[in-house]
């Protein structure tokens, strides 16, 4: 009956869906693996990823070997961060997605590493589930699994940024190994 | 009391049921929206010379672009009659030219909304209020030139709330900040001049603002009183977020432009006033837990809350019967970036 009324949100027919990106074979374990730490500059995020990276040394055998922050927290990573993280890494850990734009670009990231051949895991703070959700979606990759930790992070101090390093560690080692849910 | 008639015996009714169909899609803000047709569309695009698949706004990371054709659409379902067209793809391409709008803003925290400033004589050709009740409701033209931009957000780039838009609370007005200057009564050149344009064009400027603070005060003549008035509120702590400055501007009302002119102060020297007097004590800032990490705990020199007398932007606008202002808090720490963007008409016809 109302077929008559234009659709608003019909952009450019170029702007076509994009294909489901496939994630990166895992390693079957950490040891000796190359790691990578892709931070935002969001407060205590190169903090959390420091503390999960020396978890990830002691327990796991992993090397961190690289560590490269974002220039902007709201858009992912330029191309030559990643071609970084790629020349140097087996394994990637981004994060934090702790607000509203950074929690869509750290999946925006974790997903174009995925593409790029890199087995990683997207650190998000529990609050920002809906965004990260809704960037993976439009990203074609409905479901991707990321690792979550609850909200607030900015105000932690270092003491309780290591303890979520402890809290997110299996799940975020599933992820990595292929131990986890497939995405 | 009317009696509900069949929509076939009273087509009005279909009006409403069109508007319900546009809710059930999601395409609305909330409030209702004017159902768009191609015949609206064709209308609309006759007022501008930009052809309609031209890609006016993109958000690269989402992977969503926005044509001048769906401009239109959402400019007719903000309510927006077709001769404001033109300024809504002006104030449209100033928020685009706003570096704040292109970083994430629309999925921020802090829920950011534009504020544009009309200059020039369309102010008067297409009923854009600068005088009483500036901040609205009640104009037309301020109101859907701002919705019209909100709804391209939600329907182009398809950043919605609790979705994509991540705002904590938000602010009121979000989506209807859309002010004339009142050129006629401000002592100082219009805005658009300090944006790179001529005097007497029309034209638009945006920025990106987290809320609007009133300052109430009318009893003095003193312009310095005043302007401690204004560094008072826009020293505020809250806004300061801590690392590097925030910063403001502010929406004079007439009677506050005029006292400060009067006194001689110009435009740049309220802002250097401002920018010396809108300071707060690092004791103050630590009291707020703002300090930066790892900064001396005995420091106690002035901290400058507004990053350069250049940043804190002024319009003139609202009406001559108080002497009451708005300080505005710019998103983030960007300020404005002093461009503004002529209101470009149909070369058949020079204006509406």
């Amino acid at each position: 009956m109302f077929d008559t009324i234009i659709d608003p949100t019909v952009g450019p027919p170029a702007d076509a869906d994009r294909g489901r990106t496939a994630l990166a074979v895992r390693p079957a374990d950490l040891a000796g693996k190359r790691l990578g730490l892709l931070a935002n500059t969001k407060r205590n995020a190169g903090a959390f990823l420091e503390e999960v990276a020396g978890l990830l040394e002691s327990r796991y055998g992993a090397k961190a070997v690289i560590t490269r922050t974002k220039p902007s927290i709201v858009h992912p990573a330029p191309p030559e961060i990643i071609e970084d993280l790629k020349g140097e890494c087996d394994v990637v850990v981004v994060g934090v997605g702790d607000c509203g734009s950074c929690s869509a670009s750290a999946v925006a990231d974790g997903l174009q590493l995925e593409a790029a051949g890199i087995p990683s895991v997207v650190l998000v703070s529990d609050a920002f589930r809906v965004s990260a959700d809704a960037m993976a979606a439009l990203q074609g990759t409905p479901g991707y699994s990321y690792v979550t930790t609850p909200h607030p992070v900015a105000s932690l101090t270092r003491e309780g940024v290591h303890g979520r390093a402890e809290q997110a560690l299996p799940e975020l080692v599933a992820l990595l190994t292929g131990h986890g849910d497939d995405a | 009391m009317s009696t509900v008639a069949d929509p076939v015996a009273d087509p009005v009714r279909y009006a409403r049921e069109a508007i319900e169909h546009c809710y059930a899609q999601g395409w609305t803000d909330g409030l209702p929206v004017v159902p768009a047709t191609a015949a609206d569309v064709e209308e609309f695009l006759a007022t501008t010379d930009l052809a309609p698949d031209a890609v006016v706004g993109e958000q690269g990371h989402l992977h969503r672009r926005v044509t001048v054709a769906q401009v239109a659409v959402n400019a007719i379902m903000a309510g927006c009659r077709p001769e404001y067209f033109p300024v809504v793809l002006a104030a449209w391409e100033a928020l685009q030219g706003e570096p704040a709008a292109g970083g994430g803003a629309w999925q921020s925290t802090s829920g950011p909304a534009p504020l544009l400033v009309v200059n020039g004589p369309v102010r008067d050709r297409l009923g854009i209020n600068y005088a009483g009740g500036v901040f609205g409701p009640g104009f037309r033209a301020n109101a859907t030139i701002s919705r019209a931009l909100g709804l391209v957000v939600r329907n182009g780039f398809g950043i919605k709330p609790q979705e994509l838009e991540q705002a904590t609370q938000g602010l009121p007005g979000r989506w209807s900040i859309c002010l004339g200057e009142n050129e006629e009564l401000s002592p100082w050149e219009p805005l658009s001049v300090l944006g790179g344009l001529e005097a007497g064009t029309d034209a638009v400027s945006a920025m990106l603002i987290r809320t609007c603070e009133y300052v109430d005060n009318r009893h003095t003549e003193s312009a310095e009183s005043v302007l401690f008035d204004f560094a008072d509120t826009l020293g505020r702590l809250g806004a300061y977020l801590g690392v590097r400055h925030s910063t403001g501007g502010l929406v004079l009302g007439p009677e506050h432009a005029q006292t400060l002119a009067d006194a001689g102060y110009s435009r740049a020297d309220v802002q250097q006033w401002l920018f010396e007097h809108a300071v707060r004590s690092r004791a103050d800032v630590r009291a707020a837990g703002k300090a930066e990490p790892g900064s001396d705990p005995d420091d106690d020199t002035p901290l400058a809350m507004m990053p350069s007398p250049e940043d804190i932007t002024v319009v003139v606008a609202g009406a001559a019967n108080a002497a009451i202002s708005m300080v505005f808090r710019p998103f983030g720490w960007a300020s404005w970036s002093r461009r503004s963007v002529p209101v470009r008409w149909t070369t058949q016809e020079e204006h509406p």
